[in-house]
């Protein structure tokens, strides 16, 4: 029991820790290496975004995808003719397949994703 | 304003400072710093910490504790948790410095000279803990300081449990024998939360 109470004393007197003299200087140096590594944190962010957003253009750029979006327009047109005469009332495959919309929305969302993707990689780093 | 105190955050608990602070407000967990910035600090001086390298333990350990803000629940007091933060932090210093491997053998050493303490005198915690071999003074503020149980010291410390408990054992006996009896301990002593 005196033991129990011997070791309740010692946590108590941890717990009264003196109040040092500087620590509003402490607590100043804390907020300012805080202030400190959002900035950086926030430089990172935008410059890995820039970086990313080249690397994507770039790929897009370099792999024909202006060639390629006209194929898959010939593509999808050739596929909508083929399925009308199969089905003429498959209006929802019309709606799709005209030009290659759909090809620059899907390629716009997937940057958008990876984006995003990028960011929160970063934030958890 | 890097250190301004906005003073509704003043007033507020540390648990909705908390709340704040996870949101990204800085000032409000700046007024977490000040409250227990001193806890901190001298639970690291009482590991066996240089009061500068305290003090960089204890800047770490609250930039840590910004960033895992989210991860605190509220089911302790902020201070508990920054101070666990803060002593295994101190512990993986110690470990770089390959301070730690000698706490093993420590328990076979012969005591530290006597800090000239008897159990008359009005002792602070303080001084009698510079009674006591770096392996115990770590331990027993582990324990004590810090609330982490002799298991989680045991492996914050990669000690054997058994070695860790009777570190704390002969810490805790020397403190009874140093330490003033209880009412007599300095005064002027205070609180911050």
């Amino acid at each position: 029991m005196a033991e129990l109470d011997f070791e309740r004393r010692l946590e108590r007197l941890f717990a009264d820790a003196p109040e040092l003299p500087d620590a509003t200087a402490f607590a100043e140096g804390v907020e300012r290496r805080l202030a400190t590594g959002w900035t950086a944190r926030r430089w990172l962010i935008g410059a890995a975004g820039i970086a990313g957003g080249l690397i994507g253009a770039s790929q897009l750029i370099m792999s024909n995808i202006f060639q390629r979006v006209e194929s898959a327009g010939d593509s999808a047109r050739a596929l909508q003719a083929g399925i009308v005469q199969v089905a003429p009332k498959a209006e929802w495959v019309s709606g799709f397949a005209s030009g290659g919309v759909v090809v620059w929305v899907a390629s716009a969302l997937a940057i958008v994703a990876m984006g995003f993707a990028l960011t929160r990689v970063i934030e958890e780093l | 304003m890097v250190g301004s105190t906005i003073p509704r955050f003043a007033s507020l608990h540390d648990v909705e400072l908390c709340t704040y602070a996870a949101t990204g407000e800085r000032r409000a967990f700046g007024e977490l710093v000040r409250r227990h910035g001193s806890g901190v600090r001298g639970l690291l001086r009482r590991m066996g910490a240089a009061p500068s390298e305290a003090d960089d333990v204890a800047q770490d350990a609250f930039l840590a504790a910004f960033e895992r803000i989210a991860e605190f629940r509220g089911e302790g007091t902020f201070a508990a948790w920054v101070k666990r933060i803060a002593a295994r932090l101190y512990l993986r210093r110690l470990q770089k410095e390959r301070k730690l491997a000698a706490f093993a053998t420590q328990a076979m050493e012969a005591d530290p000279p006597d800090a000239g303490g008897d159990s008359d005198a009005s002792l602070d915690l303080d001084e009698a803990l510079k009674a006591l071999s770096a392996a115990e003074r770590v331990c027993v503020t582990m324990c004590f300081g810090a609330g982490l149980s002799h298991t989680e010291a045991a492996e914050a410390l990669n000690l054997p449990l058994g070695t860790v408990k009777s570190h704390v054992k002969r810490g805790l006996e020397k403190l009874r024998a140093r330490l003033a009896p209880e009412g007599v301990v300095s005064e002027g002593r205070r609180g911050n939360g």
